[in-house]
């Protein structure tokens, strides 16, 4: 279609303060009309006016004035009648002068009145309109064969109308829909009620959609194998066109019917072989019903789950309203969303266990406190932890042994140092204690979640040793010797490392 | 290999204790603000969750996919203390307005899975709007803006909401600020840690400031400890195992939750319950799995996180005048002294430290500063404020000075 370029002043009577009497008087206009009255003096617009309405006085002047508005915005035209007899100026202009609606009026008020009704429709995807055109297409294939071209005419306009009803409601009824699946919050009910009618709704008008489809396709065949081009022509004569103005109103009007008759292919059977419309409304049916259930789902689910939170934070939020202290708001907050953090004390004994636990506080002694924090307000920045190294000298030995079990473990840590990745399989044979330690190794990192490359990363809690594994690509098995048996396990791609920079070992059986 | 085996033992102990300690510090830890610790916890879950379970019936929730851990602490809690803070500076605690507005975004956030800044601060001045209580959200204000902006940075913190794209602060400057937000609805409802809704109550609006403890206790109320949940109601009907269940966990609650834990605070049920033999050793076991220390005296019970981990604050410390002030106030409280005579020693605190801070200079400074260093021994159970006398609780002697009791020389100490 072409760009629209609608008059600038076209509307202008639909706005201002007052665009009720303008729509009125057009309104007047247009009823008379329909008793095929055009011309219409002061007096009867008067009378129209009244007679569809408008019952406010009217003066003389502002009648007038209006009108001459309306013939300044081109919608109203003046003829002057001379065929009587006038006895004073007045006179002369209440009736002498005639008023009527130029095309641009016509066009302008029959506008309004589509938009009120296309406001005032619902949309409505009717099988019977997909029937009236298989119909009217079957009508026209046999009165091409054996009818009059007044007949045709009228099975060509008769389909057109049928098209264009279909077009017009799918429209309609579409952007409801999309309203529709916006569309929250309203009464859950009759949200729920409507939705689940427009699914059944949908469902119906689905049910041999396809087959209507192709029946309408195969009589667009047929039409277009006697010649759609002959068809119009006929068609043609069949309209008897009045021939109004100075052109030929032929050509515009076959213009008119191929641009018809080229929708009526796009929706059915479109030239380039590219998707029909009418298998667009399949989807976005198809679509909307899914659409429309799963929001029926959410709402019943949050019905359930959700509705409930959401009215406890309304009641929250009105409990803090009118909660009366300050003190009250943090323990409503801390009793409620449970988010607080706890407190403790951070100085202990150095060894707790010396002091009796029947003994009173005040008899016990006091835990250390930083002498300079008294004297001067200030910590030793390097004992800000008062960190567990006294209880650790209470129990010397056992640290020591601790330590002693460590510097073992590194060092067997460190002699499964890899130097890079390696094979699992390259281990080969290893020294049972070595075969552990390995193995709770691969354990932390089978245990970790895979990385962005596909690799797990571990390292041990202390961040020293570091391991990397990656699945092999040939899916080949690994046989681990120990004194004890044999381990096997996917071949690994294995890279452990020590933290401390200390010289790279090979493994026991590691590569040389 | 049992040498193996204790160091693995002991490493996995370590982590389970450092877990559950984070845990109590911060019972929601995502991923995203805090990888490392997550991390932990989700490795580490099982344990942890067993921990909480069975010491203070609370649940821990880890979901590794969605990178969250949630510990649902179920209490009644009395300490006004540990307010929610805006993530500015000062840590300044939430007003009635910030709380509010906090619930109400809430409620708005759980409709839609995403949205903007501007839409969602429409959706809350119309919410509050048709609310006759909670007073109108109006974005011209620019106090109302901020106070709509801490409360969704709360949010962005706890990882409810993300942002997609732009930053919240923006809208304090201007209400056309672009930030887009997808939203967590599983995790703000998990927000809600009180087993019981405030909606189910049904109480009408003018009753809650009468009956305000009572509801704190009714939200706060579990079915499975019997019909009237135990608590100190002697007439409550239920079995013996959940009686049991009640005083283990109601004990524990407090004990990993507060700084001090006194006998006098506790019903008879729950002394009792301490003093067993079976109490004693749950206490030390479970202090021992978490890495606390345990201190029991004839008064009460503490637990210690020589770590400082499990804890909102320090004492003692430095991080503040009050704190210490706080500290060297102690020294002189070893009897229930009156506001004035706190004022005193405030003010010859003063004297002492001239470097102190500006804020407690002027006329009114003695009194702010006691009142201050007051809160502070209040925060960590260790004074008590009661018809205007200050009295020192029984912890309190745990930061004496060790040879000042005899002498009033405690000044000239170095």
């Amino acid at each position: 279609m072409d760009p629209i370029r609608v008059p600038p002043e076209m509307f202008r009577f639909t706005s201002g303060d007052r665009a009720g009497l303008d729509v009125s008087i057009l309104h007047a206009f247009g009823e008379a009309n329909e008793r095929l009255e055009t011309a219409l003096s002061l007096d009867d617009v008067r009378a129209w006016l009244r007679s569809i309405g408008w019952l406010e006085a009217i003066e003389d002047d502002e009648l007038t004035g209006r009108l001459k508005q309306l013939r300044d915005w081109n919608l109203v035209d003046v003829v002057q009648n001379h065929s009587e007899n006038y006895r004073t100026a007045g006179e002369y202009e209440r009736r002498n002068l005639q008023y009527s609606l130029t095309r641009q009026g016509e066009a302008a008020f029959a506008g309004v009145v589509h938009a009120m009704n296309v406001l005032a429709a619902t949309g409505a995807l009717q099988t019977a309109v997909l029937d009236a055109i298989a119909d009217r297409l079957g009508d026209l294939v046999r009165e091409l064969d054996r009818g009059t071209n007044r007949r045709i005419f009228t099975a060509l306009l008769e389909l057109e109308a049928h098209l264009e009803a279909l077009r017009g409601n799918t429209k309609q009824f579409n952007g409801e829909l999309q309203r529709l699946l916006r569309a929250d919050g309203a009464n859950l009910t009759t949200f729920h009620e409507v939705k689940a009618s427009t699914v059944a709704y949908l469902q119906e008008f689905l049910t041999n959609l396809e087959h209507r489809a192709h029946t309408i396709a195969v009589r667009i065949q047929q039409v277009e194998d006697h010649g759609v081009g002959l068809m119009q022509l006929r068609a043609l004569t069949g309209a008897d066109l009045p021939q109004l103005t100075t052109s030929d109103p032929g050509p515009a009007w076959l213009e008119h019917r191929r641009a018809k008759w080229a929708g009526l292919r796009a929706w059915f059977l479109p030239v380039d072989g590219s998707q029909p419309r009418v298998e667009h409304l399949h989807i976005v049916a198809r679509k909307a019903i899914i659409t429309l259930l799963q929001v029926l789902d959410r709402i019943t689910e949050s019905r359930r789950r959700t509705s409930s939170a959401v009215s406890d934070f309304r009641e929250l939020a009105r409990w803090f309203t009118v909660v009366p202290a300050q003190d009250d708001l943090h323990r409503l907050w801390s009793t409620v969303f449970g988010l607080s953090s706890a407190r403790h004390a951070h100085l202990a004994h150095p060894d707790p266990e010396l002091i009796s636990s029947t003994s009173a506080w005040a008899e016990a002694p006091p835990v250390e406190v930083s002498p300079l924090l008294r004297t001067s307000g200030r910590t030793e920045r390097f004992s800000r932890t008062g960190k567990v190294r006294d209880v650790a000298a209470v129990r010397a030995a056992r640290a020591e042994q601790a330590r002693a079990e460590r510097a073992e473990l590194e060092a067997a840590w460190d002699m499964l140092d890899t130097g890079g990745p390696v094979r699992l399989s390259s281990f080969g044979t290893l020294d049972h204690s070595v075969f552990e330690r390995l193995l709770d190794l691969l354990g932390r990192a089978l245990g970790a979640a895979p990385g962005r490359g596909g690799g797990r990363r571990s390292t041990t809690s202390d961040g020293r040793i570091e391991i990397v594994l990656r699945l092999p690509r040939d899916g080949s098995t690994a046989v681990l010797t120990t004194p004890r048996g044999q381990f096997r396990g996917p071949d690994y791609d294995v890279e452990i490392r020590t933290a401390g920079q200390r010289p790279v070992r090979r493994t026991a059986g590691g590569r040389p | 290999m049992t040498k193996l085996d204790n160091q693995l033992v002991a490493a996995e102990r370590e982590e389970v204790a450092h877990g559950i300690r984070w845990l109590l510090a911060a019972p929601l830890i995502t991923e995203r603000s805090q990888p490392e610790t997550f991390d932990l916890v989700r490795r580490r879950r099982d344990p942890i969750r067993q921990w909480f379970d069975y010491y203070c019936g609370w649940t821990l929730t880890v979901e590794p996919r969605l990178g969250y851990a949630r510990l649902v602490k179920v209490r009644t809690v009395t300490d006004p203390t540990r307010p929610a803070r805006r993530l500015r500076s000062g840590r300044t605690p939430f007003d009635r307005r910030r709380y509010a507005l906090l619930c109400v975004v809430a409620a708005e956030l759980l409709a839609v899975p995403v949205t903007t800044i501007g839409l969602l601060a429409d959706r809350v001045g119309r919410a509050t709007a048709a609310d006759d209580v909670v007073p109108n959200f109006d974005t011209a204000i620019r106090g109302e803006r901020m106070a709509f902006v801490d409360v969704l940075r709360l949010l962005e913190l706890y990882g409810a909401v993300e942002v997609v794209d732009g930053t919240t602060e923006a809208f304090v400057d201007s209400a056309e600020a672009k930030v887009l937000y997808r939203i967590d609805a599983t995790l703000l409802l998990r927000l809600l840690a009180a087993p019981v809704g405030a909606s189910q109550l049904a109480v009408p609006v003018d009753e809650v400031a009468l009956r305000f403890d009572e509801l704190l206790a009714a939200v706060s109320r579990e079915r499975r400890y019997g019909l009237a949940s135990g608590a100190h109601d002697e007439t409550a009907s239920h079995s013996e195992v959940q009686r049991n269940l009640w005083l283990r966990h109601s004990v524990f609650r407090r004990l990993v939750d507060d700084p001090v834990l006194y006998f006098d605070d506790l019903s008879a049920d729950e002394r009792a319950y301490l003093a067993s033999p079976t109490g004693r050793q749950l206490l030390r076991r479970a202090a021992d799995q978490a890495g606390f220390v345990l201190e029991e005296r004839a008064e009460g019970v503490l637990l210690v996180d020589t770590d400082g981990i499990a804890t909102d604050t320090r004492f003692p410390d430095d991080a503040g005048t009050a704190k210490v002030a706080a500290l060297l106030l102690l020294e002189t409280l070893t009897r229930p002294s009156t506001m004035e005579q706190l004022e005193i020693e405030a003010s010859a605190l003063l004297d002492r430290f001239p470097r102190w801070a500006k804020t407690y200079r002027d006329d009114d400074g003695p009194r702010q500063l006691a009142s201050d260093a007051l809160a502070v021994l209040a925060e960590f159970g260790l004074a008590h404020q009661e018809a205007g006398l200050i009295r020192p609780l029984p912890a309190a002697a745990r930061y004496a000075v060790r040879d000042a009791r005899t002498t009033g020389s405690g000044e000239t100490t170095s």
